[in-house]
């Protein structure tokens, strides 16, 4: 495809009049996106696949914006910013992303605003989540969405959680955490989320005991290699012999770099781009840098390759490579990237065990 | 006073006129009553293995199968023991027999005690049945889940007459083999070789479970539906086994059954930790079925070479067992053999390999001591005694697997081997017996299948 094709698909999602107009673009999207996998560059097809996604989100709250105006309950009272966290926080949705998204909006001014404001972002939240459903875009299962209030409220009660969630070192606590580091602005207030990321950091650097816990859970994912260096396939059921990229490879090594990227205060939240920060920050050596670049670019292309086009034209993807599409060339790339994604929880277990 | 104590005595001496005469027992009768007392307590602890197969078949397959598959245990052994006092025993051990059968002594009516000293035949008996009993329940491992109650019913008839006593002559009853100096103590041949080659039969002839695999031929896992009780049967077959491995030196004699045991328990030990490691290295987990098989396999490998070898060698037997055991596993669920009880690999493969050990492993100096046979190729530098031992495995084996084929085969011929996939859906429980194992639990789900 062309740019100036490209450049118009990204100009009818921004035309399109309702959730059916968008799961149209959405699916030739599919098409045109599976089509170029095979000679396209990981980055710059992660960018442009990222690109339609945000468009549709944008999209779809802008409509709902509409949706409720025209429901008579006027425009949004308040600057807001709608979030997503994930893969989108982190610009790394593949094609078949579901949705994790917050919102937060300026305190209001007083008692009666604050109803106003509950009421109106709470309506914004769900419509916009119903709009992306409709778009073909799956609910988060743990309900992380701007629909839920636990993550849709004022910047001042944002805050107020963090708080919590900082004192609680609980697993849960410690889970939500990590979700807001990958936190990225979508639409609206970009001074909002960057206000409450400054709260995020300040507070992180007073609190190795969650820095302890953050670590627990970053290295909870174990990477596909066994002792002997062997890939560590399913064993049964209908994946039997296939590899489980998403937890096995791409989460383990998303994990450890978000975790140095914490501990340097980097506010950057793709994981590629955390890694060129981290060597501008001199935590990690050019070498290391291209290395893990390369290791996490392979994932990357590989978390794309589970993606399945089932018997209706539907797309699925659970997450794991069947052995057959892995040639014996990537095989061996694999195993040496994953024998990096190792190296590399070692290091970060060690580095942050160091520092506290 | 004195006139009440010489009633008392002399009504003593009334109920019980042998204490006038009685002496003091013979050296001989005393160290009969003890070989007779160990034997027969190593009896006890053969035939409460049974209660570890119960648990080990029950724990490793589904609920609706439970009451099936532990009840049925109960029957095979009554019968079993029928058709063994019958038949059985006069193949194996029958004094009018020749190098490949022994004959006579049907319907076994034994002295009432022991004669001129010897053990008991009696006890002999008690013992020997428990071992045809273990070698039957290791086959039922195969067929688990599936079969026909009626095919327990056959097959036990078939096995305890027709195929173990066979191999049992060749081996311990002054058959070929044991002519030749064939080594296997306690039986990894004799015992389990045989059964997991039945059962490999039966699962053969059977085809695997329903939902076992996959049309693409990957495998789905059938998790055991209690872990717990497969885990305390193998604590009741490690503690059952020392009558096994233990009890066979069949006499006090110097204490040796104490070395016997202390093998037992280092082959054992082996097996269990070098298979959880084995898991652990591989899979990137440490699988608890697998470290429950590693124990068993070490058991089995070392039951051969119990009486013939080192305490170091015993250590390296059971961790070679605990690893063969993880791979074979793998091995037989790739050729898509569906082997729910997991006996193919923890009875045949440890088998083979407990069995082929003595060949490496024996020392000239216990071989000796047992008088079987020679020590193994590390002690003496000979490879006689391994070919020996793989000759015995290799013509044993080829029995055991081609008589069980054709009688399986007949028996699928004439009367069918499996129930039907309803019934196999259902559950064993309800379509054999008419009754779960697990009532309140399954009650609603059969009532769903029935609607």
């Amino acid at each position: 495809m062309t740019d100036l094709g490209w450049q118009q698909l990204l100009q009818s999602i921004s035309n399109a009049d309702n959730a059916a107009g968008l799961r149209r673009i959405r699916e030739s999207v599919h098409d045109i996106m599976i089509s170029r996998l095979p000679q396209q560059q990981t980055e710059p097809f992660y960018g442009e696949l990222n690109d339609v996604h945000d468009a549709m989100v944008r999209r779809c709250i802008w409509l709902a914006q509409k949706e409720l105006a025209r429901l008579g309950k006027g425009n949004p009272p308040v600057p807001f910013a709608y979030l997503l966290f994930g893969s989108g926080g982190r610009m790394e949705q593949t094609l078949l992303s579901d949705q994790d998204s917050g919102m937060i909006y300026a305190d209001p001014q007083n008692e009666a605003d604050a109803v106003h404001c509950r009421d109106y972002f709470e309506l914004l939240g769900k419509e916009t989540v119903q709009l992306l459903l409709m778009a073909g875009y799956p609910l988060c299962e743990g309900n992380v969405l701007s629909s839920n209030p636990d993550w849709c409220s004022s910047a001042s009660v944002w805050k107020a959680r963090l708080g919590e969630w900082f004192r609680e070192p609980a697993w849960e606590a410690v889970r939500y955490l990590l979700i807001v580091a990958d936190s990225r602005c979508v639409y609206g207030s970009a001074e909002l989320h960057a206000d409450m990321m400054s709260h995020f950091y300040g507070d992180i650097l007073s609190s190795p005991l969650i820095v302890r816990r953050m670590l627990d859970n970053t290295m909870k994912h174990k990477v596909l290699l066994n002792v002997f260096g062997q890939l560590l396939k399913e064993q049964y059921g209908a994946d039997a012999g296939s590899l489980d990229i998403k937890y096995g490879a791409y989460i383990p090594m998303v994990n450890a770099v978000r975790m140095l990227a914490i501990e340097a205060n980097l506010r950057e939240t793709s994981t590629l781009g955390r890694i060129r920060l981290l060597e501008q920050a001199g935590v990690v050596t050019a070498e290391d840098a291209r290395e893990w670049m390369q290791t996490f670019r392979l994932f990357m292309r590989l978390r794309m390759m589970t993606t399945e086009k089932l018997e209706g034209g539907q797309f699925s993807t659970n997450g794991k490579l069947s052995a057959r599409k892995l040639s014996k060339e990537m095989a061996e790339e694999l195993k040496s990237g994953l024998k990096l994604g190792k190296k590399l929880q070692r290091r970060v277990y060690r580095h942050t065990m160091g520092r506290l | 006073m004195v006139k009440k104590s010489l009633i008392s005595l002399v009504a003593l001496l009334v109920l019980f006129p042998a204490m006038a005469f009685a002496e003091d027992p013979s050296a001989g009768t005393l160290n009969m009553g003890l070989n007779a007392l160990w034997v027969m307590l190593a009896a006890i602890l053969v035939l409460l293995m049974q209660g570890g197969f119960i648990l080990l078949e029950t724990g490793s397959t589904r609920m609706k199968n439970a009451g099936h598959v532990a009840g049925k245990t109960i029957f095979t052994v009554g019968l079993c023991s029928l058709i063994y006092w019958a038949v059985g025993y006069g193949i194996a051990f029958g004094g009018e027999g020749n190098s490949f059968i022994g004959w006579g002594d049907f319907f076994l009516n034994p002295a009432k005690a022991s004669v001129d000293n010897g053990l008991p035949t009696t006890i002999f008996f008690m013992f020997q049945l428990a071992f045809a009993a273990v070698s039957l329940s290791i086959a039922w491992g195969g067929f688990a889940e599936r079969a026909k109650l009626s095919v327990y019913l056959i097959f036990t008839v078939l096995f305890t007459a027709l195929i173990y006593p066979v191999i049992s002559h060749w081996i311990w009853g002054g058959g070929f083999l044991a002519k030749d100096g064939a080594q296997d103590f306690a039986g990894s041949t004799v015992v389990h070789l045989t059964g997991a080659l039945a059962a490999f039969a039966g699962t053969v002839l059977l085809k695997p479970r329903i939902g076992k695999f996959n049309k693409d031929g990957s495998a789905n896992e059938i998790l055991g539906h209690n872990q717990v009780f497969t885990a305390l049967s193998v604590l009741i077959l490690w503690v059952g086994w020392f009558g096994f491995n233990a009890g066979s030196t069949v006499a006090i004699g110097d204490g040796f059954f104490g070395y016997v045991a202390f093998n037992t328990q280092l082959g054992a030990a082996g097996g269990a930790v070098a298979a959880l490691l084995i898991s652990w290295a591989v899979m990137g987990k440490a699988d608890i079925g697998t470290t429950l098989n590693g124990a068993l396999a070490g058991l089995v490998a070392i039951t051969a070479s119990c009486a013939f070898v080192d305490p170091w060698a015993a250590v390296v037997i059971g961790l070679v067992a605990g690893v063969l055991v993880f791979f074979s596993a793998r091995f037989f669920e790739k050729i898509k053999v569906d082997d729910p009880i997991f006996a193919m690999s923890v009875h045949g493969a440890a088998g083979i390999w407990g069995t082929l050990a003595n060949g490496i492993f024996a020392t000239q100096e216990l071989a000796d001591k047992v008088a079987v046979g020679r020590g193994g190729l590390i002690d003496t530098g000979s490879w006689h005694q391994l070919w020996v031992q793989l000759e015995s495995v290799v013509i044993c084996g080829a029995y055991v697997l081609v008589v069980s084929f054709v009688l399986l085969g007949i028996m699928k011929f004439v009367m069918g081997l499996r129930v039907t996939e309803e019934q196999e859906i259902a559950g064993l429980d309800l379509s054999e017996h008419g009754n779960y194992g697990y009532p309140e639990q399954l009650k609603k789900a059969s009532q769903n299948i029935q609607a």
